[in-house]
């Protein structure tokens, strides 16, 4: 039965921690917050060891927090995180994504600094400031920065947040064992979507959307041990699934894939998701990571990255891209379908005037595949660090506290 | 007809055949061993990227098992210009440089942005009359594609 707007704006009859209130991916304010409470306390994915293979490699990186940076390796070799920003008038350091340079040379009024962050060059320095400044006073802002769990360089702009080591916690304990060699990043891609970043990473936090895919559905959801498949909720909003046996001959035109990872089950799929917004997602033959990074309320950037191993032959690479490409390709058969969903969600929510006000997250499955506890696992963590109810955002914080407090993971 | 004539020609009627989603005329002007390719240089991490590559029969099945997914239904309109055909000296084969253009029209209000460009990059054969398709690698500049799209450029 249909409902009249008094019964539409009900909130739904489950305990609040199954259903959200769709003003945390419309509000402003609410985005605002968790660029302070949340992205600027996090670790998060910049890029991959292999974007930045040799000395003196860089690449750009536009944080969620709201600050462009660079990563740069070393002619030590050690990898190193800033502030893209040239200290004397602002400006962006470095204008490329990528590139190699022993200096950064800052194109407006010819500053330099080395790959440690220092000036080591002030144009015209004596002329103009006389004693009064040195290079010392102004080196670049340096991030912290750690290489790891699969050789993915992390950045994280709180200088005293725990280390990675807490804020990954065991979340990826059951995938470690599959990122022990090299990998190297074959795929690329920015997308923009008009959705909110945590809408993204719901979609990546649930399975149940496999209806929208006719691929998951032939080669997944109808094959033997789909539905075992368990989420875990680890520490800090994480959460992983296990695996199962993907028929990828399956799908009309498919084939079982030619090569598969070194220690997966063939056709073995290992999902985990990562608060605010990664995935590593290993199917089968590739790493798929995304990193959602938001841009407004209902604007979101996604980096999509694919991931082979460094050691790959020109064959066992090309079957890998094909793999990836499949269904996860800008043309594959997936990813258009997820952006259908998470934009049609974007358009849904964009109009406060509609009053559609909740969004449910109440399926329980005993964890399975199906159950939407890896969301709520998530917005747990959510209105924790927020000091928010993701069901009742606005509801006056319990000790009055509206002022954002920096929150960080929580320790082992 | 000039062969340059007939390649310009297949390279013209194979952007109206994809236009109007007659995907079976577009793959009667390929050859068996037809292959086709999109990809994008990536200056982020410094590669070239595949972005697909099927050949003909992969093609086919893509084509058929659209009905079967979730897609946007937005048409898309290829712009293309034929920049430069060279015909071997044999007459037998060609190869050509498109400039690829496409954009996209919403269904809803019916507004059109553009989606893509890039340079459509061909090999033909020519025999009896006619050239056909033998491969054809789309290097795409554009590389920020929104929510995709099912259908090949």
């Amino acid at each position: 039965m249909s409902r009249n707007a008094e019964e539409w704006s009900k909130p739904p009859r489950f305990p609040s921690s199954h259903y959200v209130d769709t003003r945390l991916y419309t509000d402003e304010g609410i985005l605002r917050e968790e660029r302070e409470r949340i992205f600027a306390h996090t670790w998060i994915i910049a890029c991959h060891e292999s974007e930045i293979a040799n000395p003196h490699d860089y690449r750009t990186f536009q944080h969620p927090a709201g600050v462009g940076l660079v990563v740069a390796r070393g002619g030590d070799g050690a990898v190193r995180a800033f502030y893209n920003i040239c200290p004397h008038r602002g400006n962006v350091l470095v204008h490329d994504p990528s590139g190699s340079a022993r200096v950064f040379t800052c194109i407006f009024h010819s500053w330099t600094f080395d790959e440690c962050g220092n000036c080591t060059g002030i144009a015209r320095r004596r002329e103009g400031y006389q004693e009064r400044l040195t290079p010392a006073d102004v080196g670049l802002r340096r991030v912290r920065c750690e290489v790891g769990f699969g050789g993915f360089v992390w950045v994280n702009v709180d200088d005293g947040a725990p280390p990675l080591r807490d804020f990954v916690g065991d979340a990826l304990d059951s995938l470690l064992p599959f990122l022990e060699q090299p990998l190297e990043v074959f795929h690329f891609q920015k997308v923009v979507v008009n959705s909110n970043f945590k809408l993204w990473h719901d979609t990546n936090s649930e399975f149940y959307h496999d209806y929208m895919h006719y691929f998951n559905r032939v080669t997944g959801m109808q094959q033997p041990g789909y539905f075992e498949r368990k989420y875990v909720p680890h520490r800090n909003g994480h959460a992983a699934v296990g695996s199962m046996k993907v028929r990828y001959d399956a799908y009309q035109g498919g084939a079982e894939r030619q090569v598969g990872w070194p220690g997966l089950t063939p056709g073995g799929w290992i999902l985990v998701d990562l608060f605010p917004g990664m995935t590593y997602n290993l199917r089968t033959s590739v790493i798929r990571m995304d990193t959602a990074i938001p841009l407004a309320p209902n604007r979101t950037l996604i980096e999509l990255r694919g991931l082979g191993l460094k050691s790959d032959t020109p064959e066992e690479r090309q079957a890998r891209v094909r793999d990836h490409n499949t269904i996860w390709g800008p043309f594959g058969r997936n990813l258009h379908e997820d952006f259908l969903g998470v934009t049609g969600q974007g358009r849904a929510m964009r109009d406060a005037a509609s009053g559609s006000r909740w969004v449910l997250h109440a399926r329980e499955e005993s964890n399975g595949i199906h159950d939407e506890i890896g969301m709520r696992h998530y917005y747990a963590e959510w209105g924790r660090r927020m000091e928010r109810s993701a069901s009742d955002p606005f509801a006056e914080r319990a000790q009055g506290d509206a002022a954002p407090a920096p929150r960080g993971a929580v320790k082992s | 007809m000039s062969r340059e004539r007939l390649v310009e020609s297949v390279v013209y009627q194979s952007a109206l055949l994809l236009d109007g989603r007659d995907f079976q005329g577009y793959l009667e002007l390929c050859e068996p061993d037809f292959r086709y390719v999109i990809g994008a240089y990536s200056p982020e991490i410094r590669r070239e990227m595949v972005w697909l590559d099927h050949d003909k029969a992969g093609l086919q099945t893509l084509f058929e098992t659209l009905p079967r997914h979730n897609s946007d239904h937005s048409p898309l309109t290829r712009h293309v210009t034929v920049y430069r055909v060279e015909v071997a000296t044999d007459g037998a084969s060609a190869s050509a440089i498109s400039a690829l253009q496409v954009f996209r029209t919403a269904l809803d209000g019916g507004a059109t942005e553009l989606y893509a460009v890039g340079k459509i990059h061909d090999s033909l054969r020519i025999a009896d009359g006619q050239a056909r398709l033998s491969r054809r690698h789309i290097k795409l500049d554009t590389r920020m594609l929104g929510i995709g799209s099912h259908i090949p450029l």
